[in-house]
C-alpha cells in the first residue's frame, strides 16, 4: 500500500499537458488496490473462505463466538419464561445437575426445554437436521449423501406420522408442544443476548424454532443408531462369495459358543415353529448381488453411528433376598459413541404428576433412563432383527411399478429439496413399495423395512414408565414400546426385580429373513411375537438378572428373532456379568459398580489355557518364552499396565486371521472380515473348545491343520509382530501403549476431543473399550440400592456444549476412575456450597 | 485527535451492538474528514483496533479470556493456542478501519481538483 502518489506534488519535467495525466494514473492505481484490499478484507469478513468462518461475526468481541465467555457463567436468576403457568424453580448442583420443580406438568416440560437448550441446543440442532436431511444446508455438499439417505429411510415421515398419530389431550403431545415452546423461549432468550452458541455464529446460521416433530426426529436417530442394520445384506454378500455352504455353517441363527441368556423359559407356543438352518443353496442371484453389493457399499459410505453395528450396553439388577442391603440392586450402562458433549443430559423431573431423576436426551422432554420413588429401570439394546430387505420384482413393460401378491402396483413417491451450503439445492425424490423406501435401484431395486419406521409412541411409554410404581405397570407401559428394541431392567423399592425385551420382533410370513428377500408379497412381515411371550422375566429363582446385547433366550425359543451374526453380542460379557453375579454371598451397591468397570476378558479365560496348552512342547525363542510367561501369570483383565492383556488381544486378532484370512482370500470375498469378526469369533471359540479338527482350520492353500496348528503358527507370528512394534521386551507390552480411549468432539473438531488416553478393557469386557483407539464405551453408568435408598450415576463429558465453560468435561474425571456422583434429589442438592438456582416466572 | 476519539466511540457503540463492520465506516469517515491519508490510515487501524478491543479487555475483566480463546483456537485448528484468536479478532478490527480509510482517502484524493 502506498499513500504518497495520491497527494505529493512532484516536480514538473516536461510541460503541463504532459504532467497531467500522472495524477490520475497514480490515483486511480492507488483506488483500484485500496478497492481490491478493502474487498478482500470485506469478503473475508462477511463471508467464509475455506476453512474459515466469516470473520467479523464470528470474532465480533460482542456478539461473536467470544460470547461462550459469557455463556460459560452460571449464576442465580430470575427471569420470566414465555408460556408458564406458575413459578418454576431450576437448582443446579456444582457440578451441572440440574433439578427442575413444577407445579404444573406442563410447566415442567416447558422448563426442562428451556434448560435443555440453554446447555445443548447446537447439539439438539444437530441431531434434529441429522433426522431431518438438512445437515447439508449448514456444512455444505460434504453431508449431500447422508442428507439423501435420511429422507430415503424415513426418520422425518415417522416422526410426522407419529405426531399426527397423537391425539389431543394426549399427555406426551402436550408435553412435546411444552417442551418445544421451553426450548423457543431459550433460543429467543439467547439470540436477544447475543449468547447462541458459538458454532451457530461459526458455522454463520441461526436455529429455526423448535417443533415437536424435531423431538421425534432425535428419537427417531437414536433408534436407528441402535437397530438400522445392514446385516442381511452381509450375510447376502458371504454368500455368493463365500459360498452357501460355509456361509450356513459359519454364520448360524443360533450362536456356536455358549452363551447366558436371562430368560431360560418355559415359552409360551403350543406349537414352536422349528428355526431352519441359514442358507442351504445358492439364492442370491447376480442382479440382486450387484443390488446388495451396491446398497452395503453405499451404506458402509456413510458415516459412523447411522448404522446399528452391535452393543456393548450391561445393566443388571439383584434382587433383594441376595443384597447385603435387604432392597433390590439395579445397574446400568448403556454403551454408545462417546461424544463431547455427551448424549445424556442429567437431570431430577419433578411436578404433581411426574417425578424422575436421571438421564435426558437433549431434545426429547423424558427421563430416559433413572428412577422415581418407587422404582428404578436402565436398558440395553436387545438386538434383534428389525431391519428386512426385499428385493423388488419390477418388469420393463410395466415401469414405475412393482409385483406384489399377483398384481402391479405403483410406487409412492415423496418428493424433499435439500438446500446446500454454497450450492445448488438437491432434489431428492423418494419411491415406496410396500415394503418401506427403495434404497437402491442398481441390479435390483432393492427396499427395507424397518421397525423404525412403524410409529411408536416411546416417549408416552417413558412418561408412563416414569410414572409407574410396581413391575406390573412397568410391564403394562412398555406394551406400546415398539423401536428400538431394549433390555429394560428393573428393581423396586420392596425387593423385586425383573427384566423385559420391549419392542417389536417382526415375523415373516415365510422365507429367510437374514437375507433380502422377494418383494413379491409371500415374505412379507406378518406381525410381531406377541407381548407375553417376548424374552423377560420376573424375580429368577436365582436373584439376579443381566443383559448384554446377548440373545435373550435358548435355543428352545420358538420365535425367530435374528441370527447369531451381528444382530446379538457374542456373549463374553453377559458371561462375565453372570459368572460374578452368581457366585455365592451378598452383593452390594460397591459391588455393582466394580462389576461396571470389570476389565476381565472371559473369551481370554476360556482361550488362553487352551493356547498355553498347545505351546506345551514346542520350541520357542527367548521373547516367546517371556510371552508364554506373562500369559501363565495374566489373570485375564484388560488393564493398561498389563502384558499379558496385549499379548492375550493381539493373539486372538492373529488366530482368527490365521483361521479364516486363506478363506477370505481364496473366495475373494466382498465382505470387510472386521465387520463379522464378532460372528467368526464365536465360531472359533466354539472349535477351539470343543471341535479343534473343525475343516475351517484347514483352508485352501494352508493344508490339513487342527486348531493346535493354527494357534501354534498364530503364535509365533504375533509375538515377532510386537517384538518388532514394541520392542524385545514382553512385560513392557503393556495394554496402555496400544490401546486407548477417546471422546470425540460431537461436531468432530478434533482439538476440542478429549484423549486419546491410555485405557482398559476390550471388547469383550464388561468396561467395553472395542478396537485399539476406542470410540465407544458406557455412556452413562448408573447404580440404585433400594435399601440404603441410594442413587448415584456419572456420564463421561459435562451438562454444557460449550468447550469453554467446565461443565465441557468436569465429569470425564471421574467417570475415567470408575467411580459415581451421588443423584442427589432436589431438596438435597438446594441449598449446597456453589449450587445455583434459576427462578422462572410467567 | 476529536475526530479519532468519535471514531472510536462510534465504532464502539457499532461493535457492542453487534454492527462489527462500523469500525470500516468510521475509518472512511475520518479520511473524509482528515483528508490526508497519511494520518487518517493510522487513525483508521488504531479506532478499528480499539473498538475491536475493549469488549475483548471487558470480556476478559468480566468472564477471563483464556478459556474462550483457547477453545476458539482448537475450533480453528491451532491446538489450543489462544493467541491466535485474539490476534485474528484484533487485526480483523484493525483492517477494517485501516481499509475504510484507505479506500476513502484513495477516493477523495482522486476527486479533488488537481494542483495546477
Amino acid at each position: 500500500m502506498t499513500t504518497a502518489p495520491a497527494v505529493e506534488e512532484r516536480p514538473a519535467f516536461g510541460t503541463g499537458v504532459a504532467r497531467q495525466p500522472r495524477r490520475p494514473i497514480r490515483g486511480f492505481v492507488n483506488l483500484a488496490a485500496s478497492a481490491l484490499v478493502s474487498g478482500a478484507v470485506l469478503y473475508v469478513a462477511f463471508f467464509p473462505a475455506g476453512p474459515l468462518p466469516a470473520l467479523g461475526p464470528s470474532f465480533n468481541p460482542a456478539t461473536g463466538a467470544w460470547t461462550m465467555a459469557a455463556d460459560a457463567q452460571i449464576t442465580d436468576r430470575t427471569l420470566p419464561l414465555a408460556g408458564l403457568e406458575q413459578p418454576v424453580r431450576v437448582v443446579l448442583e456444582p457440578n451441572g445437575t440440574a433439578h427442575v420443580t413444577a407445579q404444573t406438568d406442563h410447566d415442567l416440560f416447558l422448563a426442562t426445554g428451556y434448560v435443555h437448550a440453554r446447555f445443548r441446543l447446537f447439539q439438539m440442532d444437530l441431531m434434529r437436521r441429522q433426522g431431518a436431511g438438512r445437515l447439508s444446508e449448514i456444512v455444505g455438499k460434504v453431508a449431500v449423501p447422508t442428507d439423501t439417505f435420511e429422507l430415503q429411510l424415513g426418520l422425518l415421515r415417522t416422526a410426522q406420522a407419529e405426531w399426527n398419530a397423537l391425539p389431543a389431550g394426549d399427555p406426551s403431545r402436550l408435553g412435546l408442544i411444552a417442551y418445544a415452546q421451553g426450548v423457543n423461549d431459550r433460543i429467543a432468550e439467547a439470540e436477544s443476548m447475543h449468547q447462541l452458541d458459538a458454532m451457530f455464529t461459526l458455522l454463520g446460521y441461526r436455529p429455526q424454532p423448535w417443533t415437536p416433530i424435531d423431538s421425534l426426529l432425535i428419537k427417531g436417530d437414536m433408534t436407528q443408531t441402535l437397530n438400522f442394520t445392514d446385516t442381511p445384506l452381509v450375510m447376502a454378500l458371504l454368500n455368493k462369495s463365500l459360498g452357501a455352504d460355509l456361509t450356513s455353517e459359519w454364520f448360524p441363527v443360533l450362536p456356536a459358543n455358549q452363551q447366558s441368556p436371562y430368560d431360560t423359559g418355559p415359552y409360551n407356543k403350543a406349537a414352536p415353529t422349528p428355526i431352519a438352518p441359514v442358507v442351504t443353496s445358492s439364492l442370491v442371484t447376480d442382479a440382486a448381488a450387484q443390488s446388495v453389493a451396491a446398497v452395503y457399499d453405499r451404506l458402509a459410505a456413510l458415516p459412523a453411528g447411522l448404522l446399528a453395528r452391535g452393543g456393548e450396553s450391561n445393566n443388571w439388577a439383584v434382587a433383594g433376598a441376595k443384597s447385603a442391603s435387604g432392597g433390590a440392586l439395579l445397574a446400568g450402562d448403556p454403551h454408545l459413541h462417546l461424544t463431547l458433549p455427551a448424549i445424556w443430559f442429567q437431570l431430577t423431573m419433578d411436578s404433581p404428576g411426574y417425578h424422575a431423576a436421571g438421564v435426558s436426551i437433549p431434545g426429547t422432554p423424558v427421563i430416559l433412563i433413572g428412577h422415581n420413588q418407587h422404582i428404578a429401570w436402565s436398558l440395553t439394546d436387545a438386538q434383534n432383527q428389525q431391519t428386512f430387505f426385499y428385493l423388488e420384482k419390477e418388469d420393463a413393460s410395466h415401469p414405475g411399478m412393482y409385483s406384489w401378491n399377483g398384481a402391479w402396483k405403483a410406487y409412492t413417491t415423496v418428493a424433499y429439496d435439500v438446500p446446500v451450503l454454497g450450492g445448488a439445492t438437491q432434489h431428492v425424490t423418494v419411491k415406496l413399495s410396500v415394503h418401506g423406501p427403495v434404497i437402491s435401484e442398481r441390479g435390483q431395486t432393492t427396499s427395507v423395512w424397518w421397525a423404525g419406521n412403524v410409529p411408536s409412541q416411546d416417549l408416552g411409554v417413558l412418561l408412563r414408565v416414569g410414572q409407574a410404581s410396581n413391575w406390573s405397570e412397568f410391564r403394562a407401559a412398555l406394551r406400546d414400546w415398539y423401536s428400538p428394541t431394549h433390555n429394560f431392567v428393573y428393581a423396586d423399592d420392596v425387593g423385586n426385580i425383573g427384566l423385559i425385551s420391549a419392542g417389536y420382533y417382526p415375523q415373516v410370513a415365510k422365507g429367510q429373513p437374514w437375507l433380502p428377500m422377494p418383494g413379491t408379497g409371500e415374505s412379507d412381515v406378518v406381525g410381531t411375537i406377541p407381548y407375553d411371550d417376548i424374552p423377560q422375566a420376573y424375580n429368577p429363582p436365582d436373584h439376579i438378572i443381566w443383559s448384554a446385547n446377548q440373545r435373550e433366550v435358548t435355543a428352545d425359543y420358538p420365535y425367530y428373532i435374528g441370527t447369531a451374526s451381528n444382530f446379538f453380542d457374542p456373549g463374553y460379557r453377559a458371561d462375565e456379568i453372570h459368572r460374578v453375579l452368581s457366585q455365592p454371598g451378598k452383593l452390594t451397591a460397591s459391588d455393582m459398580a466394580a462389576l461396571q468397570t470389570d476389565t476381565r476378558d472371559f473369551l481370554a479365560s476360556e482361550i488362553a489355557p487352551v493356547l498355553l496348552k498347545s505351546l506345551d512342547g514346542v520350541k520357542l525363542n527367548a521373547t516367546e518364552t517371556a510371552a508364554v510367561d506373562l500369559l501363565r501369570s495374566w489373570d485375564y483383565r484388560m488393564d493398561a499396565d498389563s502384558p499379558g492383556a496385549t499379548i492375550w488381544a493381539y493373539f486372538w486378532g492373529w488366530y482368527v486371521g490365521e483361521t479364516f484370512d486363506p478363506w477370505w482370500k481364496s473366495r475373494a470375498v466382498h465382505i470387510d472380515m472386521g465387520e463379522v469378526y464378532d460372528a467368526l469369533g464365536q465360531d472359533l471359540e466354539a472349535w477351539t473348545l470343543h471341535d479343534p479338527g473343525n475343516r475351517a482350520f484347514s483352508a485352501p492353500g494352508v493344508g490339513s491343520r487342527t486348531a493346535v496348528d493354527a494357534q501354534r503358527t498364530a503364535f509365533h507370528r504375533v509375538i515377532a509382530d510386537l517384538a518388532k512394534q514394541l520392542g524385545s521386551n514382553p512385560k513392557s507390552w503393556t495394554w496402555g501403549r496400544v490401546h486407548t480411549r477417546v471422546l470425540e468432539n460431537l461436531a468432530q473438531i478434533a482439538g476440542l476431543n478429549y484423549g486419546p488416553r491410555p485405557d482398559r478393557g476390550d471388547a469383550y469386557t464388561p468396561l467395553a473399550a472395542r478396537g485399539l483407539r476406542s470410540t465407544e464405551g458406557p455412556s452413562w453408568r448408573m447404580v440404585v440400592d433400594w435399601g440404603s435408598r441410594t442413587f448415584q450415576g456419572v456420564y463421561p463429558g459435562g451438562q454444557s456444549e460449550n468447550p469453554s465453560s467446565s461443565w465441557y468435561t468436569n465429569r470425564v474425571d471421574t467417570w475415567w476412575k470408575g467411580s459415581l456422583d451421588p443423584m442427589l434429589s432436589a431438596d438435597d442438592a438446594t441449598g449446597g456450597s456453589g449450587v445455583k438456582t434459576w427462578s422462572l416466572h410467567p | 485527535m476529536v475526530v479519532v476519539l468519535s471514531g472510536v466511540i462510534v465504532s464502539l457503540v457499532g461493535v457492542l451492538l453487534g454492527a462489527w463492520w462500523i469500525p470500516f465506516l468510521a475509518g472512511a469517515g475520518i479520511a473524509l474528514v482528515v483528508g490526508r491519508p497519511l494520518i487518517a490510515i493510522p487513525a483508521g487501524a488504531a479506532v478499528g483496533l480499539v473498538s475491536w478491543l475493549l469488549p475483548l479487555a471487558g470480556i476478559q475483566v468480566r468472564y477471563g479470556l483464556g478459556a474462550t480463546a483457547s477453545s476458539l483456537a482448537a475450533i480453528m485448528g491451532f491446538d489450543h493456542r489462544g493467541a491466535v484468536p485474539v490476534i485474528l479478532a484484533l487485526l480483523v478490527g484493525a483492517l477494517l478501519g485501516v481499509t475504510g480509510a484507505w479506500l476513502a482517502g484513495a477516493a477523495l484524493t482522486l476527486a479533488r481538483p488537481s494542483p495546477r
